[in-house]
């Protein structure tokens, strides 16, 4: 079995390498390509009421999707882990209790960053475990083909580079959409996206132009993001300053707001509550944050995480130690959204940048 | 694919008053299916996430033996703030509530395996010490553990945990049960004293023996100073820790002490282990 | 002439190296164009950290609550009011604070700016003599500073601090709002029907974040009515009842006290444009009481406080 699915890999990565599956559209078409896709699945795609901010949500025709675009406001993490999410419903009096019913339907994102992709696998480890796979957010991460959008205007907030990520990471598509300007380059990346782009009508065989094109607009783009991290010995460097005074100077300034956590893509600590009107009622999952003072705090008074401080040692561990302790990755892409909504400017790199200049 | 998040269906078969403050009750829940109650096998130390629907879901240590499944067992202490706390209080007879579990690592039974075990307990922290101690007590197991010692410290006797437990424990020749108070009281046939220097009278031996300690943050502090005199390396002290729980099941991320998880990694945690992570607990 | 800036670094030098106070509270730079971002400067040679300019946006007043030592705070108009009103109610020492009034024609919102450019991404911005010179990839403009104010500001009433201890500069002419209720006044027109859908329309854009109660000054609660649970009040869900009732709770809660400083609109991750609630109220208590919030130190907000001559028409 092993040996028939390593063929496959071997005879889809020659076929990628000689460019036989690349798929390209016109721009004036890709709009019937997503009514095509709306038709047979439930499609998802950026779209912006007011021209400006822009959000993945469902979409029943092509014309609705904003596909020239930063990035969401809001972390497309939503869509696999929603900020409410019942997780059963009950009634008063009787004893069982009536489990949500699970989505089967196929779902599309198309136009999801190369950031936001990568997020989707950080948080499969969490969500997606050997002991308690999370049956609420994998049903949905099954039953969902990613067309990743790469990424070729970076914002100056956007340091996905700094990570060791990229605006033209594949990593987590199913398929790989490049703008070439007038034309849309389709690559597959799984088996999953490749057979979807066998279905899709229309589509010609990309040019030899067209990939070498892809490829400049990749280092291009690379190039544009400035913004830089020392990676090496972060890791060690936080263990050894846990205890320090910095972290007072760190966190002086957050209001504790949590805006940062709710926006970010890889976050994703929750609360569970019962919520119940007369003998109806549902345990639900909510989004939470372990930058709120109530997050950590114990029936008995006793607060393991006090202040500001705790908790904000707590964010940047969680994301730079803690993660990569248990997962040998850091939880966090780059994609800026912390820093631009931050009410009170905190950059993250900046903190980074700052550990890392300690003595 | 089993949803963790799922409660099964418990009754509420028995309430039993622990203490003169009355603020602590056992609750014997048993299983309303009974392939619920067949495939329910836990470890000494382990936790259930306990809710009633309409009011909340917390963790309890399961203080009933694991060589016993058809009942659990939960000793529940009351908070004036704890919303869920003061609920299962004022539940009766009859009751349906739900359980989630068995989660948690629970104490290292297998490398306790002939060696002593010293237990100390303090307050109402001797839930799980007492699952462990019946485990290890039952027919089945005794033989291949080593002497078993059960140091149990209340503020006096009416705040004493298990009181039916101890005495029967007491007329065992294959346990040794020692109990100490605050303050003389009229009547008490035990120890006298808070529990570190109790124990340091007693002198246990560390050789080949594993200290299970629990108990109010202050008497562990005062006991691990007591141990570490004695010789007790910090690989063969084992304590069970508290925290806030929601999901039970390391995703909700708030209960970690750095990379570990107390619901996941926890929350049985050698004093080694402790030594190498924050205070922030 | 010195400008307000480096008028505002001496000040700030002095008190520090005079040890009048430990710290001083003010704005630096943020590492983003269009962004200052609050400092708290210790040292004196650090005081040329400290900037001055239409930028400089947040209500610095939060960051006194709590504090165990001497601060000095950099406070507008709207930021000395909300001072004056967490004084009091009794949140604050006033001889641990020193108030460095700074006059204040108005403040920068970026996302017009953003707006106005089309969504473009802007690298690069400084301001001189009114104008705000922004640049992009392909673009760069100059714009007018007084065209891109928050709304707040265009509401502005007190450009001047109504109190403060230095005051750095001279006094600006106070001047009619440009837009003191407009928005307010066109929702007032409209049916019971029409304002109930624009909130939920508004309102569900909510997630639950609780960034304007923690943005706001005024907001110092240990425990939020929303966060108890013994016993709770309202759902955590995004469930748009439980939604509109966190925000009609948290405006009736800031009656008679809020300022409208904007902190909370500007915190909004989801840009909802909750003044729409609160400045509706500011109107409310103006007119039922002619009283403004954060005026003068000791009086008192309309709400917590009886005198017999009270209106009472409204009793029968």
């Amino acid at each position: 079995m092993k040996t028939h699915l390593w063929l496959l890999f071997l005879k889809m990565t020659l076929k990628i390498l000689l460019g036989e599956l690349m798929k390209t559209i016109k721009k004036d078409k890709i709009a019937k390509l997503l009514d095509f896709l709306a038709d047979k699945y439930e499609l998802f795609a950026p779209t912006s009421k007011d021209g400006l901010v822009v959000s993945f949500e469902r979409i029943e025709e092509g014309k609705q999707a904003k596909l020239r675009f930063y990035n969401s406001n809001e972390a497309p993490k939503k869509l696999f882990f929603p900020q409410s999410e019942t997780l059963f419903s009950y009634s008063k009096g009787e004893r069982e209790t009536v489990p949500e019913p699970k989505t089967e339907q196929q779902r599309i994102i198309f136009g999801l960053k190369p950031c936001d992709t990568k997020s989707l696998s950080l948080l499969d480890k969490v969500f997606d475990t050997t002991d308690f796979k999370d049956p609420y957010y994998t049903q949905k991460r099954v039953n969902t083909i990613i067309f990743t959008l790469a990424c070729n205007r970076p914002q100056s907030s956007c340091f996905c580079t700094a990570l060791g990520l990229g605006p033209f990471l594949k990593e987590g598509a199913d398929v790989f959409v490049v703008d070439l300007d007038d034309k849309y380059l389709f690559e597959p990346i799984t088996q999953k996206g490749e057979d979807l782009l066998k279905e899709i009508p229309g589509l010609e065989e990309a040019a030899e132009k067209d990939i070498s094109y892809s490829k400049e607009l990749a280092d291009g783009t690379e190039a544009k993001i400035t913004t830089k991290i020392q990676l090496d010995r972060l890791k060690e460097k936080l263990d050894e300053i846990f205890d320090e005074s910095v972290w007072d100077e760190i966190h002086q300034k957050c209001l504790g707001c949590g805006v940062c956590t709710y926006l970010c893509p890889t976050c994703h600590c929750f609360d569970i509550v019962d919520e119940q009107v007369n003998d109806k009622g549902k345990r639900i999952r909510i989004w939470d944050s372990c930058m709120y003072p109530a997050f950590t705090l114990e029936a008995s008074g006793h607060n393991p995480k006090p202040t500001g401080k705790e908790r904000m040692r707590q964010r940047i561990m969680h994301k730079f130690n803690y993660f990569v302790e248990t997962y040998d990755e850091i939880a966090c892409v780059g994609c800026g959204r912390c820093l631009r909504n931050c009410p009170a400017c905190m950059d993250i790199t900046k903190v980074i940048e700052q550990i890392n200049n300690l003595k | 694919m089993k949803n963790p998040y799922l409660p099964i269906p418990v009754r509420l078969n028995k309430v039993t008053l622990e203490n003169e403050s009355k603020d602590l009750k056992t609750f014997d829940l048993a299983f309303v299916n009974p392939q619920d109650a067949k495939a329910f096998k836990f470890v000494a130390g382990q936790f259930a996430m306990i809710s009633i629907n309409g009011i909340g879901e917390a963790p309890f240590g399961i203080a009933s033996s694991p060589m016993n499944g058809a009942v659990l067992q939960f000793t529940v202490k009351r908070y004036p703030r704890g919303v869920l706390t003061t609920a299962l209080h004022n539940l009766s007879v009859g009751q349906v509530l739900g359980l989630r579990g068995p989660f948690g690592n629970g104490y290292p039974v297998k490398e306790l395996e002939s060696k002593n075990i010293l237990v100390v307990g303090g307050g109402f922290a001797l839930t799980t010490l007492r699952s462990l101690a019946n485990y290890v007590l039952h027919k089945k197991n005794r033989t291949k553990f080593g002497k078993l010692t059960m140091f149990v410290a209340a503020r006096n006797p009416g705040e004493m945990l298990y009181k039916e437990d101890l005495e029967e424990w007491s007329k065992r020749g294959d346990i040794e049960v020692i109990q100490t108070i605050d303050n003389p009281v009229e009547g008490w046939k035990g120890k006298v004293g808070y529990a570190a220097p109790v124990l340091k009278e007693l002198a246990p031996c560390p050789e080949n023996t594993y200290a299970v300690v629990c108990g109010p943050a202050i008497m562990i502090k005062t006991c691990l100073f007591v141990l570490f005199e004695m010789g007790f390396p910090s690989e063969r002290i084992v304590n069970s820790l508290e925290m806030k729980m929601k999901c039970g099941i390391g995703k909700c991320g708030r209960c970690n002490i750095g990379s570990k998880y107390v619901c996941m990694d926890g929350p049985v945690f050698t004093h080694k282990q402790l030594q190498e992570l924050s205070g922030e607990y | 002439m010195m400008d307000l800036q480096t008028k505002l670094r001496e000040e700030a030098k002095r008190l520090l190296e005079e040890k009048k106070v430990d710290v001083i509270i003010g704005y630096e730079d943020g590492s983003m164009a269009l962004r200052t971002t609050p400092c708290f400067v210790k040292d004196p040679r650090d005081v040329e950290r400290l900037v001055w300019n239409a930028l400089c946006e947040n209500n610095l007043a939060k960051y006194l609550i709590g504090r165990t030592d001497k601060a000095a705070v950099i406070a507008k108009g709207c930021d000395v009011r909300s001072i004056v009103v967490l004084i009091n109610e009794k949140q604050l020492e006033k001889e641990n604070i020193i108030i460095i009034g700074m006059p204040c024609a108005g403040i920068i919102d970026r996302k017009k700016i953003y707006a106005y450019l089309g969504g473009a991404d802007v690298k690069q911005a400084n301001i001189e003599n009114g104008i705000i010179n922004v640049k992009g990839d392909g673009f760069e403009e100059k714009l007018n500073v007084h065209d891109f104010l928050h709304d707040s500001c265009l509401a502005c009433r007190y450009r001047n601090p109504v109190f403060c201890d230095i005051l750095v500069g001279e006094e600006i002419p106070e001047v009619e709002p440009k837009d003191e209720y407009g928005k307010i006044d066109q929702l007032e027109e409209k049916s019971s029907k029409e304002r109930w859908q624009y909130f939920n329309k508004e309102l569900s854009k909510c997630v639950r974040c609780y960034a304007c109660r923690q943005a706001c000054p005024l907001c110092y609660c240990k425990t939020c009515f929303v966060d108890q649970s013994f016993p709770t009040w309202f759902g955590k869900s995004t469930d748009i009842s439980d939604t509109f009732s966190f925000h009609l709770v948290r405006a009736l809660h800031m009656t008679g006290r809020c300022v409208d400083c904007g902190a909370c609109v500007r915190a909004c991750p989801n840009n909802i444009d909750l003044r729409m609630l609160t400045k509706k109220i500011e109107k409310d208590i103006k007119e039922l009481f002619d009283s403004e919030a954060g005026l003068s130190i000791g009086e008192n907000t309309p709400l917590a406080s009886f005198s017999e001559d009270d209106p009472q028409d409204f009793i029968g």
